[in-house]
């Protein structure tokens, strides 16, 4: 890893730069390419880490079970072994497939995920880009998501994937709004988009106890939006309650019901990463993003996107899935009323000290 | 029957199974066992066959005097809806148990055998003679409606055709299939070929006098995560919701009533009924077995046979449920979830518990003609307290459900009034079991028509009247601990049972043969519901006929009831607290 300057404003590509020896546009597409790779990796190993090994253990732990443990220490190497075992299998595509479509949509899934990670501050100075518009980037690609299960669902030509397509957008059109409105009432705290300023902004102390700092992460400062953003990143993600683009026991997989191989590893880790992006999100936004006492930023940030990992990995054992009535029902009357209300709210507050 | 109740073994057995068996059987029952009388509707005491004669008049060809029922009748072949009617409406026959159907040299049959909910000691057989040459009679359908299904396998297998009927078509094989089973002419060697037209989509006409194209068409199964085994639901989708189903069974399929058919009663038959419900309800299944032909040859079973019997059977019972609670929760909660572990765990406790007790875990093979195959295992005391281990700790794994599955808010959203069937709808389909009892209908065998040791112990039936999949539910977690209330006491009485008086079987001699046309027809309330066997001996060691009388058979017929205009994932919510297994409902 690249030695940088802890909580350094600059991002990531500049310091690459620097450290080639590189200037101008050269040192730019150099750097930007270098620590996009080097970000993508670590990413991509933290999904190739929580699918097949992370994931079971989980569960197992959650429903007295003892899960993969035969392949190397703690059964680690069966990730490896996944690995083989999924790209050698055989890619089956249905006669009928609309072809660009569906094979371009793991590839959709998987890279908008991947998108969004280039404006999250990980600490340790490995932030990709800062723009001023940067939490309404990582939204906007997040949502891309939902096109990719809506073209797999389609160009599969098969009717349980159609129908989690068409779940799949149904959920996030009624959850999307209520995650960013929430989002929104954090960018009144915060007074801008801007990613390393909402946690900048974060560091402040918001109160002292017995001598120990207690910053005012916008998770402690308004608990209530905090809530309702995990509950609607759950639905965003598509975990239990709320996994029922890929509701197994009603309509076999859902949207990705025709894939295999290759392609099923794609959507796989897109999902995957599409957890750990929804916390990266939650921890930038609400829990300070990489801060945290002792410990360097990089390894907090990782800490706190494990944690949202184990959360929905929780639900997914202990919860019950509600049907797609109910889900569109919660989005719409309940999740969509409280989001607004605690923007007004937080509107009304904010004005008031200020 | 006879067999079961010691004390008034005198009376019964000399009336039970004679040819002139036309005997008020339920007469002896309220004399003996005034609990039963007490828990009883106040129907007709005993069923009076000059009256039913009178009432059903001149569509009656003859009294039948074979059949073990209180009565039986053979009647006209166009006259079948008019008795049924007369018997389910002036007479209280409101529970059509099962249709039978079989062939002799003259002429072929079909048996409705007619219970009462209320009372199911009271029994009446409607017998249908059909010429060989055209063997058509009038539908039962329009009566009860679960003879819809009843009356296509009779087709399918033995080809007896029913007028009215509003679908009548193979059910269990293809469409495709050459001449019928069970039929006597039957060709067993001509080879069958099975095009695929069967695949074409039998409910498109259905759906296109709608005219729009907002339906879709949707296989759920033969393989699919939901269907608990090979079932194939065509279903008709309005986008989330379910405009038409109709369950297609049969890949399972096994020819169990005639395998049956082939073996001898003494032995042969008993390691089939393991394979009907064959998630771990197997000694119930043999007890259905057992109970038929016990009353056909007229075999007494020891007492202390019969503790052991009802004791395995009910942990049977309890394994049974906790794979039906396990399942449905995976069908509710999605993944393979803690619920499921859970209810695996607690059954296993219960699956060990069995094969220390009968050396198997599935196919117990434990029940014999008159008694148990061996008793308790050595060291018998050390397994009576594995036994009340187990029985201790199982309330406290029974709140653990009540945690995670009755009392999760999620869950009731899901399951409260989903699924509803409603107690009448329940009655006309035939539906017994936890299914029946979840919608209000009070009725269990064990209770109502008494057999093993069920009427000497303390239990309560369970009932609950929600009428929709939660009550279902309910009524499982809640019979989990009759049950266990059911083992304590038997586990008491076998422990304190002297040892000079331990006969686990009755003395049957090696070769039975009942009499020349003896018909039998024996239900026990199994798992699933209530589990029926007609068998009708020919003279030889062999049944003529067996027929095996489904609980899942009947109560999987409610499922479009249950699902039509619900959304896609209560019709899966649905068809998971039904509890069928698909071994059972095709055979």
């Amino acid at each position: 890893m690249v030695v940088v300057p802890a909580q350094s404003a600059t991002p990531l590509p500049d310091a690459i730069a620097d450290l080639l020896g590189l200037e101008g546009a050269t040192g730019l597409v150099a750097g930007a390419f270098v620590g996009a790779f080097l970000v993508a990796n670590v990413m991509l190993a933290m999904t190739g880490v929580a699918g097949p090994w992370a994931k079971r253990k989980i569960t197992a732990a959650f429903t007295d079970r003892i899960a993969v443990n035969r392949v190397g220490p703690f059964g680690l190497l069966i990730i490896v072994a996944d690995a083989v075992r999924l790209l050698s299998k055989e890619l089956i595509v249905p006669e009928n497939a609309d072809r660009p479509a569906y094979d371009l949509a793991p590839v959709v899934l998987a890279a908008s995920a991947m998108l969004g990670f280039a404006v999250i501050p990980m600490g340790s100075g490995v932030h990709l880009a800062d723009p001023e518009v940067g939490l309404v980037y990582v939204f906007a690609v997040a949502s891309l998501a939902t096109l990719g299960v809506m073209m797999a669902g389609y160009a599969s030509d098969n009717k349980y994937s159609l129908l989690g397509g068409l779940r799949a957008v149904a959920q996030n059109v009624a959850y999307e709004i209520p995650l960013v409105v929430t989002a929104a009432s954090v960018v009144l705290f915060a007074g801008t988009l801007q990613t390393s300023e909402i946690v900048a902004a974060q560091q402040e102390t918001l109160f002292t106890i017995a001598g120990v700092r207690v910053p005012s992460w916008y998770g402690f400062v308004n608990p209530f939006a905090f809530a309702l953003f995990v509950v609607a990143n759950l639905a965003e993600v598509g975990r239990n309650p709320f996994d029922i683009p890929e509701a197994s026991t009603e309509i076999v997989a859902g949207f990705q019901t025709e894939y295999s191989s290759v392609y099923f590893v794609l959507i796989y880790l897109g999902e995957f990463l599409h957890i750990f992006l929804g916390g990266a999100v939650v921890a930038t936004v609400f829990l300070g993003g990489p801060a945290g006492p002792f410990l360097p930023g990089i390894v907090w940030f990782t800490v706190k996107i494990w944690a949202v990992f184990l959360f929905t990995q929780w639900a997914r054992s202990a919860v019950p899935r509600v049907r797609i009535d109910q889900l569109i029902e919660i989005g719409w009357k309940v999740m969509l009323m409280l989001a607004f209300a605690n923007l007004v709210f937080t509107a009304i507050v904010v004005g008031v000290i200020t | 029957m006879s067999t079961d109740r010691p004390d008034d073994s005198e009376s019964e057995s000399e009336s039970e199974p004679e040819p002139d068996g036309d005997v008020e059987r339920e007469a002896a029952v309220p004399e003996t066992d005034p609990e039963v009388q007490r828990a009883r509707a106040p129907a007709t005491r005993g069923v009076d066959p000059d009256r039913l004669e009178r009432l059903l008049g001149d569509a009656v060809l003859r009294r039948d005097d074979q059949i073990n029922a209180d009565a039986a009748f053979e009647v006209r072949p166009d006259a079948v809806q008019d008795s049924l009617e007369t018997l389910k409406r002036r007479a209280g026959f409101d529970h059509l148990s099962c249709v039978t159907a079989q062939e002799y040299a003259d002429r072929y049959e079909s048996i409705y055998h007619l219970k009462k909910y209320a009372d199911p000691t009271q029994e009446v057989s409607i017998v249908v003679p059909t010429s060989r040459r055209d063997p058509t009679s009038e539908s039962a359908e329009p009566v009860f409606r679960t003879a819809d299904w009843h009356e296509r396998e009779a087709y399918d297998l033995v080809g007896v055709e029913y007028e009215d009927h509003p679908d009548l078509r193979r059910i269990l094989l293809p469409e495709t299939w050459q001449g019928h089973p069970l039929s006597r002419d039957y060709d067993r060697d001509r080879p069958q070929i099975v095009t695929l037209d069967e695949h074409a989509n039998p409910l498109k006409e259905d759906h296109e006098a709608e005219a729009d194209d907002s339906t879709m068409f949707v296989n759920i199964g033969p393989h699919h995560p939901a269907t608990h085994g090979v079932l194939h639901l065509k279903t008709t989708l309005d986008g989330e919701q379910v405009a038409d189903v109709e369950p297609d069974i049969g890949y399972l399929h096994r020819c169990e009533e005639q395998m049956a058919q082939l073996g001898t009663y003494r032995h042969q038959i008993m390691p089939y009924p393991d394979r009907w419900d064959y998630v771990s309800a197997g000694l119930l299944n043999e007890w259905a077995y057992a109970r038929a032909v016990e009353d056909m040859a007229d075999v007494e079973v020891p007492d202390y046979a019969q503790v052991i019997r009802t004791m395995s059977a009910e942990l049977c019972r309890i394994a049974a449920h906790m794979l039906a609670v396990g399942t449905f929760a995976l069908d509710v909660y999605g993944d393979f979830t803690a619920i499921f572990m859970y209810a695996v765990r607690d059954r296993e406790r219960v699956q060990n518990l069995l094969e220390d007790l009968t050396g198997q875990r599935l196919m117990f093979n434990y029940f014999r003609v008159g008694g148990v195959v061996w008793d308790l295992p050595e060291d018998r005391q050390a397994y009576v307290e594995t036994v009340r281990d187990f029985l201790e700790e199982l309330p406290q794994a029974l709140e653990e459900y009540h945690d995670l599955l009755t009392g999760n808010e999620i869950f009731q959203l899901r399951c409260v009034d989903t699924g509803v069937l409603p107690p009448e709808t329940a009655k006309e389909y035939g539906a017994t079991g936890p299914v029946a009892r979840g919608s209000g209908v009070d009725y269990d065998l064990r209770r109502d028509d008494p057999y093993g040791y069920y009427d000497e112990l303390d239990w309560d039936v369970v009932t609950e009247d929600g009428c929709d999949n939660y009550a279902r539910v309910l009524v499982r977690l809640r019979e989990v601990e009759q049950s266990a209330r059911i083992v304590e006491q038997c586990v008491d009485l076998l422990e304190g049972w002297p040892a000079a008086d331990r006969e686990v079987q009755a003395n049957v001699p090696r070769t039975l043969k009942p009499e020349k046309d003896a018909e039998v027809y024996r239900a026990v309330e199994a798992a699933k519901g209530e589990l029926g066997v007609y068998m009708r001996s020919d003279g030889t060691d062999k049944p003529a006929r067996f027929k095996v009388r489904s609980p899942c058979f009947s109560n999987l017929q409610t499922l479009p009831e249950l699902a039509e205009g619900e959304y896609v994932a209560d019709l899966v919510a649905s068809l998971g607290s039904l509890d069928i297994v698909l071994g059972e409902v095709d055979r």
